[in-house]
């Protein structure tokens, strides 16, 4: 008999149904990711005991790390789906929809919250894009070196899921937007904004709610230094409400 | 997508910029485990650690406290109001986190756990500590001489020597990480590099502590001052009969 990869994977029809989960039996092949799997399984939706189910629905879209889309639990953890390899994952391999995020269905979920956390933050660089401005001013090599890696991030909400203090109670902003605010507040130009986004973040559910369980940096698929980040706007946000108090 | 509408009507809300006040209470909980109550932890073992010097020595370090001016408006402003506040606040961030550590079973994770547990642990013993120590049974400040009697006959019992040890462990513990807590939220320690180094030093002051507050209790199991009366010969000497020279 030919080798087999078993797949457990939670399903939920709508936002207000209750979970249940099937399992897949597909056969096995050479660099089979969960992604490929995946695809499988929709295209053909058939369980384990050979019955005939609906299709399931994730999201995804670039297939190799750089959107951010299909990030969900592959056997309990927050990672991406499509760089989580077969061969290198415990079977059966249990995929689970983010448990902190609303389900839209099986394994998509809603994370418009992040979306909203860096509109609040202001993550971006205001330009008036109405006339030519000229070029930018220029960034050394070594700001170039720390801004980069914070710009690597893909909005997956990995360091959201696994975080601890991420939840309903606390509203907490997570980790990537608090990186992004270190990423514009280096930008030459993003610069002007700087106060307010600190200031932003001193808000209920702001940098203060971090617990520093640092599950964020071990599961961030783009290894962005996020405790580093943390730490760093920790101090600009203290700094901004030490000037906030004594100087206006 | 008609329940896609409004961007996060489910789930963990946005942040709430410009709202509450989190921000200042969270930080003051932060500051607070240090100053007072971390400077008080180091005071109270460097004190208790005069009962090594034996029965003459602690009573003239608890007189020398008790003597203290104003002394009621330290204890009440220096130690039991910040101390309940660290606690109490302390339980709030405690009950509003989610841990997560069998699903990311990490270092920091773990340390996040350990750092609410030994915090209430340490809170429950601290609690018992203050009543048996200072509200109850023979009073010290009108009674210092009667110190390392009254330790001694509490330590007695092993279900109390065992709590005592106990607390020592999870004092020093919180306190020491609670060190590297701090110096990672206010953006003391924001490289790696420096993070990883507090660690270590967090790691020494632990050991440091956890050690002296077991030497402590051993001094008062030392054969040399067994059965220490509660009122002291009014001669150092006499109290070490039978071993001369034994004391310096």
């Amino acid at each position: 008999m030919a080798r087999t990869v078993i797949l457990k994977i939670k399903r939920q029809d709508n936002p207000a149904a209750q979970p249940h989960w099937e399992e897949f039996e597909l056969t096995w092949k050479p660099g089979m990711n969960v992604i490929s799997s995946m695809m499988e399984i929709a295209a053909n939706p058939v369980t384990r005991e050979r019955k005939p189910t609906t299709s399931i629905a994730y999201d995804s879209n670039c297939l190799e790390e750089v959107c951010g889309s299909c990030a969900m639990l592959i056997n309990g953890r927050a990672r991406m789906a499509c760089s989580a390899l077969v061969d290198k994952l415990e079977q059966p391999i249990t995929l689970e929809p983010f448990t902190k995020f609303p389900v839209i269905r099986d394994l998509q979920v809603d994370r418009s919250v992040l979306f909203e956390n860096l509109k609040r933050v202001k993550a971006w660089v205001p330009v008036d894009g109405t006339y030519d401005l000229g070029s930018g001013p220029r960034v050394s090599p070594n700001e170039q070196e720390h801004a980069y890696p914070l710009s690597r991030c893909i909005s997956c909400c990995c360091c959201m899921e696994a975080c601890p203090q991420f939840n309903e109670k606390t509203g907490f902003v997570g980790a990537a937007t608090i990186a992004q605010v270190r990423l514009f507040n280096q930008h030459p130009t993003g610069k002007a904004l700087k106060h307010e986004r600190l200031q932003a973040l001193m808000g209920d559910g702001g940098i203060q709610e971090c617990g520093y369980a640092q599950n964020c940096v071990e599961v961030c698929p783009k290894d962005i230094p996020l405790t580093t980040a943390i730490a760093d706007t920790g101090r600009e946000v203290i700094k901004q409400a030490f000037k906030d108090f004594f100087r206006s | 997508m008609a329940g896609l509408a409004s961007p996060v009507a489910r789930g963990v809300p946005p942040l709430r910029a410009g709202q509450g006040h989190s921000f200042f209470w969270r930080r003051l909980h932060s500051l607070s485990g240090i100053v007072p109550v971390g400077v008080f932890l180091l005071e109270h073992f460097i004190s208790n650690a005069f009962a090594t010097n034996g029965p003459h020595a602690y009573a003239d370090q608890v007189k020398f406290l008790t003597g203290l001016p104003f002394l009621i408006f330290l204890e009440v402003f220096g130690i039991y109001l910040p101390l309940l506040y660290h606690s109490l606040y302390g339980f709030y961030i405690w009950f509003r986190g989610d841990s997560n550590l069998s699903s990311y079973p990490l270092h920091g994770n773990f340390m996040y756990s350990a750092q609410r547990w030994t915090g209430g642990i340490a809170f429950l013993y601290m609690g018992w500590h203050t009543y048996t120590m200072r509200f109850s049974g023979i009073h010290l400040i009108t009674n210092s001489q009667a110190a390392f009697h009254k330790v001694q006959v509490e330590l007695q019992n092993p279900w109390a020597l065992a709590f005592y040890v106990i607390g020592i462990i999870t004092a020093s513990w919180h306190f020491a990480y609670g060190l590297y807590l701090f110096c990672s939220k206010w953006g003391i320690t924001v490289s790696d590099r420096s993070r990883k180094g507090m660690l270590a030093f967090s790691t020494l002051v632990a050991i440091a502590f956890i050690a002296v507050g077991f030497a402590t209790v051993a001094a008062f199991f030392n054969p040399q001052w067994r059965n220490t009366p509660e009122k002291l010969p009014s001669s150092p000497p006499a109290i070490e009969s039978g071993t001369p020279g034994g004391q310096r």
